[in-house]
């Protein structure tokens, strides 16, 4: 199937695949980029819409950013927005497209990154009102992606991280929810992902002192943390692996729940059951 | 109007003294001083982003002749340097149902590419290759898999062959479905 589309496709041209396993040293030297080794909220979906067709219309979240002034929040809600951005398209509620838009947008103006997003808003807009569901999500993606290379030019990495780990935190929150509905726990090899869970939760540690102290960033380290750990349990009980999932829904809702309130995140509801230890300090008692 | 890297790279050696001593040397320069001025340039814009800019181009070009089968080009890349028997390679994260195609693509003629997509245990996975049938103006390559099982994979792109020995701009994306 794969080879007819690329005859199809591309013209025709077979080549041998390397045969050749990697070695050690070229295992480890592989490299992480955020923008491709991290997968978009939409692959997740695709992998779902197989196995558990879900009812995205019953998982399309409303479309508010956080009214704050903290640029690690503003970060963490742009990676929320935008993976809600993705459901809606799965869901093709055009109008919760266009609102998740403005949100990104007014958010990346506080963030000073709008620059590069003139005409991204028109684009989403047209692209909503013609039903054109993959040029709306490829114009998310390119969204996300712009404000992320702003960021990297004004020299605010660290945001970039934020952003990316909270897309992933959602995408993570709505495929447990999805499996969780199922019975038998169908559709969750979607969230093997305990390498690129460990990843980030180790980037997320990784971060300079002044953003990786403030409290919803240590909340968002310490849930990539649980989460890692969850995920890597492998081959055990069905059970279990129920328990494990329910407990990854429940931390990744409190999250993103503080990730998106406008009151003092860590002083939101739920998020003692998330981050117990967590005071405003960022200090662990 | 777009004004070239290497150009803005020239104007900034000037601008920042790199090249005035040359300038400041002799009246007239031997052939010898103006050839290692070329000799740097010709590094320097070896080295420059534009060949990786037209390789993203031709890159995205041919993802894109999957669109029409249904896969969505994600908006990101690679592009690393590559030389000859140094294969790179990037760490990725698949869905078992979902499919793959990696595409890596130089901007130079006559560079023999293979895209390769390997377990996390280093294993090369079973899968559709493709290279460039004309290769005249560029070079390309493609992998296709499906994995069986979600989780972390290795995408390595290496240079089977090249008209020279200095390190070639390239540049990696992939579609999904």
């Amino acid at each position: 199937m794969l080879s007819m589309m690329a005859a199809q496709g591309l013209g025709i041209g077979v080549l041998q695949a390397s045969t050749e396993a990697l070695t050690s040293l070229q295992k480890e030297g592989a490299v992480f980029t955020d923008s491709m080794s991290i997968p978009s909220p939409g692959e997740v979906f695709a992998a779902l819409n197989r196995s558990n067709r879900p009812n995205w219309a019953t998982l399309v979240a409303t479309a508010t950013a956080p009214t704050t002034t903290d640029r690690q929040q503003m970060a963490l809600a742009v990676g929320v927005l935008a993976a809600n951005g993705y459901i809606a398209v799965e869901a093709q509620d055009g109008q919760q497209v266009k609102n998740i838009g403005k949100e990104i947008n007014s958010l990346a103006k506080s963030l000073g990154v709008s620059q590069s997003l003139l005409g991204r808003g028109n684009s989403l807009m047209e692209f909503a009102d013609h039903n054109e569901w993959d040029s709306l999500a490829d114009e998310l993606e390119a969204t996300e992606n712009e404000i992320k290379n702003t960021m990297v030019d004004q020299k605010d990495h660290d945001l970039v991280i934020l952003t990316s780990v909270a897309a992933w935190l959602r995408g993570i929150e709505v495929a447990s929810g999805v499996v969780l509905a199922d019975e038998g726990l169908k559709g969750a090899s979607a969230l093997r992902q305990s390498e690129l869970a460990s990843h980030l939760a180790a980037q997320i540690h990784s971060l300079p002192g002044h953003t990786s102290e403030q409290p919803l960033v240590v909340a968002v380290g310490k849930t990539m943390d649980s989460i890692a750990s969850l995920l890597n349990e492998q081959n055990i009980p069905a059970e279990k692996e129920r328990i494990n999932l329910q407990k990854i829904l429940e931390d990744t809702g409190v999250l993103v729940g503080m990730i998106l309130s406008s009151s003092d995140p860590t002083k939101a509801p739920g998020a003692a059951n998330t981050t117990p230890s967590v005071t405003h300090s960022g200090k662990t008692p | 109007m777009r004004i070239s890297p290497f150009v803005l790279l020239i104007l900034g050696c000037f601008s920042s003294g790199l090249l005035t001593a040359t300038a400041a040397s002799p009246p007239k320069p031997s052939t010898n001083q103006y050839s290692n001025v070329v000799s740097a340039l010709k590094t320097l814009r070896e080295t420059e982003q534009a060949p990786s800019i037209e390789a993203r181009r031709i890159a995205l070009e041919t993802a894109n002749a999957f669109t029409n089968e249904g896969f969505r080009v994600r908006d990101g890349e690679w592009s690393p340097w590559i030389s000859k028997n140094a294969p790179v390679f990037l760490q990725v994260t698949l869905f078992a149902g979902n499919r793959y195609w990696f595409v890596a693509a130089t901007s130079v003629p006559g560079t023999k590419l293979r895209v390769s997509v390997y377990s996390a245990a280093g294993k090369p996975i079973k899968g559709e290759q493709w290279q460039d049938p004309q290769g005249k103006d560029c070079s390309r390559a493609a992998a296709g898999v499906a994995p069986e099982q979600s989780g972390e994979y290795i995408v390595g792109v290496e240079m089977l062959d090249a008209p020279g020995t200095s390190p070639v701009g390239s540049c990696l994306v992939y579609a999904y479905q």
